[in-house]
């Protein structure tokens, strides 16, 4: 008798712990990998190419840049405090180096927020993360097109991570998404301070020892294989997402927007 | 005879057992109260750091507002003022009336930006007006790991059992980081639409 009702004890007691987290976070939404949409609004070529150019950015650095998108950040009061305690219970970022970014937006308040890991301040301070939102996605936010904004976003970010680390991210459907900004940007000619950025990275990836275009093309279409569509992968270190997070700590640092 | 063993046998053992949870209790709530101890030092140096990082910040953002607005003396004064007071407090309450002063000052002069719409489209002025929400928003979390830690750590030391441990070491309760009533009501800065 008395040992079944310790046993019970214990299983209670157990449920209690495991329960406990659970209550705790449950406005926190659930990540799926690199790109977590719960508002559905990125289309699936894109999510491809964030998600593939964000697993080559942790396979060569530990840096880890997450995307997500929620309807509302409700019962959080502020995009701030909500990207914050999501940031950090998902533990984006090597455990220590803390370089992790993610990239929020809450489709129903029209609130933005990119949120950047201690360990990448240097790299996106928070002036930079301001006119990368300004810049590369508000516009397109304001007109809806979701996916984009939260594309190109992505693209600055991660080249800005790129530098920092001093590597070049060689996926294709990045690379031709770089070069698309780029002539897009081009032509429509709308002007900024942050756009400056990444024309120097875009001409420092060029002349970085690979002038021919149709070469890139050909190293990163053979490059392409390892991700077997995203996932998976025959790279070194892990590849795809199945461990989850690094355990990267965040202070606040970042920026916001509304649109 | 089995049972006479027995009889001093166990006895022996539950004191052994008693001694023996007791000693490793008192090891491990020193070490606690200790590492408490330490998380707050930590999380305070976050505070600090914060606290000079916007203090720095101040020098830029006002000499860009200056060339825009030079006639709001006043607005750069209390600001130069609250500045001054900060620099010059050292424990936690005058730091924490000095950056609520600085705050509620700052808050005045992004008041005053609101008329100057040239300003606000300044490229110069949006960065440092994200550097300076960014720190805010730094200062905001140290701020509330800090208390969060203030609040374990006093609560452990006046707390039976801990506190006869925490007696002993010479422990003492930790001031808060207060925030005041104005600071809070800190105009949140819109950049949309």
């Amino acid at each position: 008798m008395m040992k079944i009702s310790r046993i019970k004890l214990k299983i209670l007691l157990m449920l209690f712990i495991l329960a406990l987290p659970g209550f705790i976070s449950a406005e926190i939404p659930k990540s799926s990998g690199f790109v977590t949409d719960l508002s559905g609004v990125i289309n699936s070529s894109d999510k491809e190419m964030i998600e593939a150019a964000a697993t080559e950015v942790r396979d060569k650095t530990g840096a880890e840049i997450a995307v997500l998108t929620v309807k509302t950040i409700e019962p959080y009061g502020s995009i701030e405090e909500f990207a914050l305690d999501t940031a950090s219970q998902w533990g984006i970022g090597e455990k220590g180096k803390d370089n992790g970014v993610l990239i929020v937006v809450s489709t129903g308040e029209r609130k933005l927020r990119i949120e950047v890991g201690y360990g990448l301040e240097g790299a996106i301070p928070d002036g930079l993360a301001g006119s990368i939102m300004d810049d590369y996605m508000v516009p397109y936010l304001r007109s809806n097109d979701y996916s984009s904004g939260l594309k190109t976003g992505f693209i600055a970010v991660a080249s800005l991570v790129a530098k920092e680390y001093n590597i070049e991210i060689e996926g294709s459907s990045y690379r031709e998404s770089l070069q698309s900004m780029q002539t897009g940007r081009n032509s429509s000619g709308s002007s900024g301070g942050g756009m400056s950025i990444l024309f120097i990275i875009f001409i420092l990836f060029i002349s970085g020892g690979r002038l021919f275009w149709p070469l890139i093309f050909l190293s990163s279409m053979s490059g392409r294989r390892g991700y077997g569509g995203g996932f998976g992968s025959s790279f070194g270190g892990g590849g795809g997402f199945s461990g989850g997070f690094g355990g990267g700590g965040f202070g606040g640092g970042g920026a916001s927007r509304g649109f | 005879m089995n049972k006479k063993v027995l009889y001093i046998l166990v006895p022996v053992l539950v004191l052994l057992l008693i001694a023996g949870s007791l000693f490793s209790w008192y090891i491990n709530t020193r070490n606690q109260l200790v590492y408490l101890e330490e998380n707050i030092d930590a999380s305070w140096a976050e505070v600090d750091n914060q606290l000079q990082r916007r203090s720095d910040l101040i020098p830029n953002i006002v000499s860009t507002v200056k060339g825009f607005a030079s006639q709001e003396k006043e607005v750069f004064t209390n600001i130069a003022n609250a500045r001054a007071k900060l620099a010059g407090a050292s424990t936690v309450s005058e730091k924490a009336e000095g950056a609520n002063q600085l705050e509620g000052a700052l808050s005045r002069l992004l008041v005053v930006v609101e008329n100057y719409p040239q300003l606000k489209s300044d490229q110069n002025f949006i960065r440092l007006q994200d550097e300076l929400a960014g720190t805010e928003n730094r200062l905001a979390v140290a701020r509330k790991r800090y208390n969060d830690g203030v609040k374990i750590f006093n609560a452990k030391i006046r707390m039976i059992p801990a506190s006869i441990i925490a007696g002993n070491m010479g422990l003492e309760k930790k001031p808060y980081f207060e925030v005041s009533e104005t600071a809070k009501e800190l105009p949140k800065v819109d950049f949309g639409s």
